[in-house]
Formats: structure tokens, sequence, C-alpha cells
């Protein structure tokens, strides 16, 4: 009882630098208040297994459980590619004869030299399956996780929980509201956008998922001049990768939704109106140059037809403090790009505003891989800037933080289970307190640590 | 005195005036005198209680309490997790000073090899499972103990010609010609591009099983020393 009540009161102060230090619009008034009602109820229970709940049912998700996400799913739903350590934990050499062309599940009972049965189906590593440039950059735990234990597992937590509560009972009448996920490094970000991206594909919601802005305004090469406007620039490579994923991650919106326009893309080539949209993509595919345009569309068509109620809209973008930041990138006389001059920025910035109804957009915040700010930065004021903030605000801040003393001694029993931890002190008390100290409870540290003892 | 010997190197070869006579110089210096004491890390002997000691170990704690104690090395830590082989082994890895490097490729080099074993664990047959050593700690000390060689050759000066005796070698000199073999195979012998971890980890793996390069490098040496037998008789010691 006394738990729930002073955790109440960091929640009322997390709104409150979001909503009043600029003048920007206001949204719905009601919300904060709204929100700051809702207190969930948590039970929070130590676990002696991950637990195989199913996402769909999230009041059923305990808090410090593992959730186990099934192996057959992480081709689709994180078509990305997962964070790099994350994936690599997976095991790649049972994937060896999938092919993924046929979209083929292994049945994970049929597989008698798992330990468990259940979750251990093949899957490609979180590296394959997406083209190289998607594939989140940062040297997070994870996605060596998946390749070593065979099993995607991921702690619930409690803002990933909340997270899915305020999902579940969302108004699509009302604008979109933007949630955005903020900590210190290696806290835990990603995972819980990866966590509320598993949960509403599950719902079959309609995702569109950036791994990581920030591989957008830098490093980029065969910028050209768009044809579209000529001020602005194309990145075909970034734009032919992400529709690649897309198409993989949401196969069966592509032929149901049919777009409402024609699309001339040269003298011969266009694309009429009422024909589905996985024209668009295919063309975009194929023609590379009209890749970064095809982008474009679809992220105006969706964002157009999310208000009709046929599918709902989640927009899952990492590294969000990208699109208004600065880039690394060039233009011909050697001067460095703003970020609107990018075409892709440009869509990507139309599309987190929150002038559309039918979805929900939950946005990550990340300075590992941004551009030109401190190290130690990690709240939205200083990550996204005064232009960032304003384009953002109204949006309700989620704040993600080190493990509390539960879930750190649940992620050390995942540890022990999995026989992650094979030092022999790493089992004793002494050990534990150790790791502790020199983790300090964060999630990143505990896993680089675990991973060499 | 091992503590003397160690810094004192015996010029073994000069034979030629007087056969028996050993002449010292000294190697390594020291800033501190022979009556300083090494320091104690370890938490477990200061935490036991004071019933449970022996004679001898309260005397030498009383003897602590007003005995003079060197400043332990930045190295050295309390931590449970610590283990003198690694520590030594990133001193020989590290090169120019740069021991955080050292340490984060040994630290890579370890969870490389956790995570070999733990593919093999899972592709292998529930049989099989068993026999197979998961933990990077056991598998770098016996990659290590196997790598040791048992004699070792020095060359000695007789009649002008410098002969490669064989020769008993100490505990320390073995464990320093495993991990120098270890790491120089790895630096020299392996494609540039390869990063330290890789090699590493593949070798350590090797020589767990007694196969691989450094092995045979020590069986080499014990097949030298096989052959000049017959000149086992020049040493003197």
């Amino acid at each position: 009882m006394l738990n729930r009540v002073t955790r109440l009161v960091p929640r009322a102060r997390q709104l409150d630098p979001g909503r009043f230090l600029h003048g920007g619009p206001q949204g719905p008034q009601g919300l904060a208040v709204h929100l700051d009602d809702r207190v969930p109820d948590e039970t929070p229970r130590a676990g002696s297994r991950p637990s195989e709940d199913d996402p769909a049912g999230a009041g059923e998700q305990r808090e410090d459980r593992h959730y186990r996400i099934p192996l057959q799913d992480l081709p689709t739903v994180f078509a990305h590619g997962l964070p790099r350590r994350f994936g690599l934990q997976t095991g790649t050499a049972v994937l060896a004869g999938v092919s993924w062309s046929l979209g083929c599940t292994l049945d994970p009972v049929a597989q008698p030299r798992r330990r468990t049965g259940a979750g251990r189906a093949a899957a490609p590593s979180g590296r394959r399956v997406c083209s190289a440039p998607l594939a989140p950059a940062r040297p997070a735990s994870r996605v060596c996780q998946v390749k070593t234990f065979h099993e995607a597992c991921l702690l619930v937590r409690r803002p990933a929980l909340e997270l899915l509560r305020h999902l579940d009972g969302t108004n699509f009448a009302h604008p979109a509201v933007r949630y955005v996920l903020y900590g210190e490094k290696g806290t835990g970000k990603t995972l819980s956008l990866c966590h509320v991206i598993h949960f509403c594909a599950k719902r079959d919601w309609l995702v569109v998922h950036v791994p990581d802005a920030h591989l957008w305004v830098k490093s980029c090469r065969g910028l050209l001049r768009s044809a579209y406007n000529r001020q602005r620039f194309d990145q075909p490579v970034e734009a032919s990768s992400w529709l690649k994923s897309f198409k993989t991650a949401n196969e069966r919106f592509l032929s149901q939704i049919k777009i409402q326009e024609t699309y001339m893309w040269n003298k011969r080539e266009s694309t009429e109106k009422g024909r589905p949209l996985g024209e668009v993509v295919e063309q975009g595919l194929t023609r590379v140059k009209n890749a970064t345009d095809a982008v474009g569309i679809v992220l105006k068509e969706l964002k157009s037809q999310s208000c009709s109620g046929a599918f709902r809209l989640l927009v899952a973008v990492d590294g969000v403090n990208a699109l208004w930041g600065k880039t690394t990138l060039k233009r011909e006389d050697k001067s460095l790009m703003a970020p609107e001059e990018l075409a892709l920025v440009h869509s990507l910035r139309k599309m987190v505003r929150n002038d559309w109804h039918g979805g929900a957009v939950v946005l990550a915040l990340s300075q590992t891989g941004s551009l030109f700010t401190p190290r130690m930065a990690y709240l939205p004021q200083e990550l996204l800037g005064k232009e960032g903030f304003d384009a953002l605000d109204p949006f309700v801040p989620v704040l993600v933080s080190n493990y509390s003393p539960e879930e750190f001694e649940r992620c050390i029993q995942y540890y022990l289970e999995n026989s992650w931890l094979q030092h022999e002190k790493a089992h004793t008390e002494e050990g534990k307190k150790e790791l502790l100290f020199l983790s300090d409870a964060n999630p990143g540290q505990l896993e680089r640590l675990c991973a060499y003892l | 005195m091992n503590a003397v010997s160690h810094r004192f190197r015996t010029l073994r070869s000069l034979s030629a005036v007087s056969r028996h006579s050993l002449r010292l110089t000294q190697v390594r210096w020291s800033r501190y005198s022979p009556e300083y004491r090494d320091p104690q890390t370890d938490k477990e002997y200061y935490r036991k209680p004071l019933a449970e000691l022996t004679e001898e170990e309260k005397c030498e704690q009383e003897l602590r309490k007003t005995q003079l104690i060197k400043a332990a090395p930045a190295a050295k830590t309390s931590s449970v997790f610590e283990d003198p082989v690694i520590s030594k082994f990133i001193n020989m890895m590290m090169k120019g000073g740069n021991k955080v490097l050292a340490r984060s490729l040994m630290t890579q080099t370890l969870e490389a090899v956790k995570r070999k074993q733990f593919e093999k664990y899972h592709a292998a047959s529930a049989e099989e499972q068993a026999t197979i050593e998961r933990n990077p700690y056991t598998i770098f000390h016996q990659a290590l103990k196997n790598c040791e060689p048992v004699i070792g050759l020095v060359p000695i000066l007789r009649g002008g010609h410098f002969y490669q005796v064989p020769v008993p070698l100490p505990a320390r000199r073995r464990r320093f010609l495993a991990m120098k073999w270890m790491l120089t195979e790895c630096r020299e012998k392996k494609h540039r591009r390869t990063l330290m971890p890789e090699k590493l980890s593949h070798e350590l793996l090797e020589a767990f099983h007694n196969q691989g390069p450094v092995i045979k490098k020590k069986h080499d040496m014990h097949k030298m020393a096989e052959a000049n037998r017959a000149l086992a008789h020049y040493r003197w010691w």
C-alpha cells in the first residue's frame, strides 16, 4: 500500500516539466489528470520460470516476471532487427535450415534436443533478418542474448507495463497520444519499446517501426537531390532497406489498404488511385531512386487512413531526438545539412505529429547514437532541444530507470537458471552484492558484467 | 629464499672462472625495504571472528597493526571475482601501459569462449551436454595448464660453444612460458585482421582439448629436451 502511494509522487512530477516549460500547443487538458488517477494494480512477484503469457492479455503480465517472445514472431515483428546484444543471444545454429522467404515456422514441441519445449522454435537471429544498415547500431545487451539462449526473454517492467495498459485503454477517437520513453544510458528504453511493439503486433496493429533514427542522419552514402522537392535530399539505401523490413513486418496490411490518390513516379510509371499499398512499396523496392518518395507516400497514406478505423496504427521510433538534432551529412558544397533537408526525416516528423487519430505514437530517446549531444544528457529537454520539444509537446513522458531490488534479483535468477553466470562466486551472496555494486542496478552494465562471469 | 631469488638473476653460463660461484646482479629494484609486508586484500581474512583464530593468526594480526605494509597495486582488488592468473595474463597482454584495453580484450575473450561453448551445448545431444564445459575460467586455467612445459632448455656455455641443456623449470617459469606462447601464437601467427578476442578464444579452446599450435610447441620443447638428454650432466644445480 505504502509503495503505491509513494510512487504517485514521481509520476505527477514527470508530467510537469514536459507540459509547462514551453508554451506549445496544449493537448487534451484532461490527459494529465486522467493518467494520474489510474493507478495500475501491481503485484510484484519473483517468478521462478520465464512466464509464457500471451502478450494479448496485458493484465496477466506480472511485473518482475520474464516474458518470453516466441521465436517464430521475431522475424515478422522485429523485421528491422533487435538491439545488437539482445539478438546475439538467440540461437543461429538452430536456424540453419529455415528459409525465411517461405515464412515457415517450426513446431517448437518437435525439437527434442531443446531443454524446454515451448518457445524454442528456430528463427534467424535478429541480425540476419534485417539488412545491415537498419540493424540498431547500439551494442545493447539483448541481441547477443537471443542468439545464445535460443530464446528471447524480456523482463516485464513497470514502464512497459504502464504503457501497455495505457495503449489498451486508448480512445481511438482522440488524437494520437505520444509517449516518450526517456532515461539514462542502459536502462532499457529500446527493449521497452520492443515489448510495446510486440504487444501491438500481437493485437494486429499496423506497426511503423524505425529502429534507429540516428542512422538516417549520419554516414549515409548515395544522397540524391529529391525529384519531388529540389530543396530536399533522398536517401535511397536507407529508404529501400526500411521498405523491405516494413513489407516483411506488415505483409497482410499491404494488400488491404488502398491508396487514395494517383502517384506519378515519372513519365511512364504511375500508381493509380485504388491500388493496394503493396504496389507503392514494390515500386520503392524495385526503383531505388523512388524509395524515399515511396516511404513518404506510405506514411502519408497510413496517417490519413488510420482515422477510418480499418486498422490501428502504432508509430514506434527509437532515437527520435535525431529528427531534431544535427546531421553529419554534407551537401555538394561541403556544408552541413540540417535534418529538415532530408526527405525521410521530413516525412517522419509529419508522422509523429498528433494531428491524426486511430492509433498511438511511442518514441524512445537515445543519447548513444546521437550527434553533438553531451554524454550525460538524458532528459527530453536536453536531447530534443527547443525545436524538438515544441514539436512533440504535449507528450506523456515515461521514465525508464535502473532495476529495482526485486527486478535485479529476478534478472540474476534468470541468468542463474540459464547457467549464464558460470563463475562459482557469482552464485554466492557476496558475488551478488558485488554485481549490484559494480553495475549500480543498471540493466546494460549488469548484462555486460554477467557476460564474462 | 624465493623473495630474494626472483629479483636477482644468476649468471649461470659463466662457469669458466669458478664453476660453483653464482654471481648475483640486481634486475628489479623495489622502493620498499625488506621489513615491508605484502597487503592482505582478502575480505574473509578480516571477517573471521576472534574466537576462530589460531595462535599463529592472532600473532600475525597483532604484528600487522604495527608493521609497515606496502601499498596495494592498482590492479589488486578485494573483489570476489579476482583471479591472479587472469591478472598476470592481462599484464602480459598489455602494451604501452594500456591496461584498460588489455582488460577489455580479456573480458571479451572470456565472453567469446562462453558463447562458443553455449552454442556447442545447445547443438549437442543430452549425453554430450554433460561433458561440455561452459565456465570460461575453468577453460582458461585448464588450457594454460595444458600448455605448461614440464622440462625446458637453457643455453650453457662449455668450451666456447653454447649447448641447449634440458633443465627442470620452476613453476613460475612454466606458467610464464605457457602464457607467452599463447600470446605470441595469437599475435603473430594469425591473420592480421582478426580481432584478439576471437583469436585468443579459439586458441584457448584448442589448448583446452590438448590440440592446436601451442600444445604442439610444448611437445616440440619436450622432444628437443629428450633429444639433448646426453647434455644433462652440464647442469650443475
